[in-house]
């Protein structure tokens, strides 16, 4: 949409055409990018997979939200006189409403629900009492601007947020003050958990530092499952500031993730297990000192759960590096991988000679590969090896990467060492934050 | 309201419904109703608390005029662009071929936008300047 907006201010009359699944979207970005009249015209959904004989018939159809025939609409786009609504210049300030909302608490209940600002569970009501004290567990200023959020960047507009807003959301998730310094460094990254896509994206954040004992973070057994007040309500504001904050998350206008990801209901949140782990800390790993507190992001499709019962891990048999291989091949290259490993993995593969995270991110770059042929039937490949003069000799059955540089491929290590079990994420590494800027 | 309007609101991120309790209440909103209908009214006795609205900054919205239209698209050059998402280049030049049948004098000139779907491509900008009376596009899936 934002294209057409262009051309039309370059003296170029537009129709842009999307399909009816797109309506809201397409009206509301039209609006939001100031020009709420662009001519919009529809046909069914979807074009993607239909054949040119089907796709023809729907230019000889009708408009599906004018009912009238689809052509006709398109060249009207381009020929109907203008209106002064078409013309109107200028400039507004939205509304979000106003500053308080009042009510018994099971009216505020379903205020805040049906009014797009919950993840539709239970909420603890923000009340001016409540919202203070998560205040105090901040020497921030309540009206410090905290960073901006998007659905998507250069689809809608950036939010901008402060401290209160993010104590405001972080009250509603259920979080103690205490954990608030970690919930403005998650907000302060730019990354929403829900963001636009018609993907169903996934976000993930790992915890370093002494931050996790001081706040009892779980780190052992059950640590990305609800068994810590502490990780779920921390990984359960990362939504409310995103919605919130950031308007994200609004089904069918900013959200349009076809199924929808279970992990958004309170996100990956992976405290690193650093007492059990045999290598160096993820943040250390970035530049950090071991006593810094610090969150680092990732985005991406998910987790396959369940994925990884090493038995192998401890049990040096040849099978195992195909193992590994064969579990981190399935992942897309568009995205990078993380692996999230049980302690007793980590040290498994110590024993196996993978002496630090970055031993075994090379190993598995250079052995996780597959065919050009296969490559290019992808549809999301990543496509960097496939881009370039160096790909112009490339052989339908050459084998290559499936990631272009060992840096996609991360490493944490959490857990309780009940069993040698290993996950893949199939989720890039964003940025890593300072929480201790935040306390 | 209309659901052009809610949805307008809504991704301004304004809720209809607390736009309508700030019109009934001026400062504070009264969560006695809602955007579904669900009716939170106080019950007798029950205890009215206030809840802090959790939304953040939207930037203000610039309007822009719209380009002169067309007289007419017969006997001038349409740009066919596609933003690269499947199916859209299939789908315009089915287009192309439903102008060559039912308006022979347009022509067309199919053109795939370079990079991602959101990035600009200036070069085409300035094809489309120098050349295109009108310019279709196919957004999207």
């Amino acid at each position: 949409m934002s294209h057409c907006i262009e051309y039309e201010k370059m003296g170029i009359p537009t129709a842009p055409m999307v399909t009816i699944a797109f309506h809201d979207l397409a009206e509301n970005t039209a609006q939001n990018k100031g020009m709420p009249s662009l001519r919009i015209c529809y046909t069914p959904h979807p074009v993607w997979g239909k054949s040119p004989a089907q796709m023809y018939a729907y230019l000889e159809g009708d408009d599906p939200v004018t009912h009238k025939p689809l052509m006709p609409e398109v060249i009207n786009a381009l020929t109907k006189p203008l209106t002064a609504a078409d013309t109107k210049t200028g400039s507004f300030t939205p509304s979000v409403g106003p500053a308080t909302f009042s009510g018994t608490l099971d009216g505020l209940q379903k205020y805040y629900m049906n009014n797009g600002m919950t993840d539709f569970m239970t909420i603890v009501i923000p009340t001016q009492e409540r919202v203070d004290a998560m205040l105090k567990g901040t020497s921030h200023h309540p009206d410090e601007m905290v960073g901006e959020l998007t659905p998507a960047r250069g689809l809608y507009p950036d939010w901008k947020f402060t401290v209160k807003h993010v104590a405001i959301s972080a009250v509603m998730a259920g979080c103690d003050p205490s954990y608030f310094p970690v919930v403005l460094a998650i907000a302060s990254s730019g990354l929403p958990s829900l963001s636009s896509s018609t993907n169903s994206f996934a976000t993930a954040a790992i915890i370093n530092g002494p931050i996790r004992d001081t706040l009892n973070m779980n780190y052992g057994i059950g640590a990305m499952g609800p068994f810590s007040d502490v990780n779920a309500t921390i990984g359960r504001a990362w939504t409310m500031v995103s919605k919130n904050c950031g308007n994200c998350g609004q089904a069918g206008q900013t959200y349009l993730g076809t199924q929808g990801n279970v992990v958004s209901f309170n996100n990956l949140i992976i405290p690193e297990n650093e007492k059990d782990s045999p290598w160096t800390p993820f943040h250390v790993q970035k530049g950090f000192k071991a006593s810094d507190n610090v969150v680092s992001v990732f985005f991406g499709y998910g987790i396959a759960q369940g994925q990884g019962g090493l038995g192998s891990a401890v049990t040096p048999v040849p099978a195992f590096d195909e193992g590994l291989v064969s579990n981190f091949a399935p992942m897309t290259s568009i995205f990078g991988a993380l692996g999230v490993l049980d302690p007793l993995v980590a040290k498994a593969l110590v024993q196996r000679g993978y002496k630090t995270k970055e031993q075994l991110s090379d190993w598995l770059q250079k052995n996780t590969t597959l065919t050009v042929k296969d490559a290019r039937t992808m549809l999301f490949t990543g496509g960097f090896s496939l881009r370039g003069p160096q790909a112009a000799n490339l052989k339908p059955d050459d084998l290559i990467p499936h990631w272009p540089k060992p840096e996609m491929i991360n490493m944490v290590v959490v857990g309780g060492e009940t069993n040698p079990y290993y996950q893949v994420a199939n989720m890039s590494y964003l940025r890593s934050i300072s929480i201790d800027k935040w306390m | 309201m209309d659901s052009n309007r809610r949805k307008l609101l809504s991704l301004l991120g304004v809720s209809p419904a607390a736009l309508l309790a700030a019109k009934a209440t001026g400062a504070k909103g009264v969560a006695g109703g809602d955007a579904r209908g669900d009716n939170g009214a106080q019950v007798a006795g029950e205890q009215t608390v206030e809840g802090l609205n959790p939304r953040g900054i939207p930037p203000a919205v610039q309007l822009f005029a719209m380009a002169p239209r067309l007289k007419t698209v017969e006997g001038k050059t349409l740009y066919l662009v596609s933003d690269g998402f499947p199916g859209a280049g299939t789908f315009l030049h089915e287009m192309q071929i439903w102008f060559a049948k039912h308006m022979p004098s347009v022509k067309t000139v199919y053109r795939l936008k370079a990079g991602s779907f959101t990035q600009e491509d200036p070069a085409l900008n300035a094809e489309i300047k120098a050349h295109a009376n009108g310019v279709i596009m196919a957004i999207g899936h």
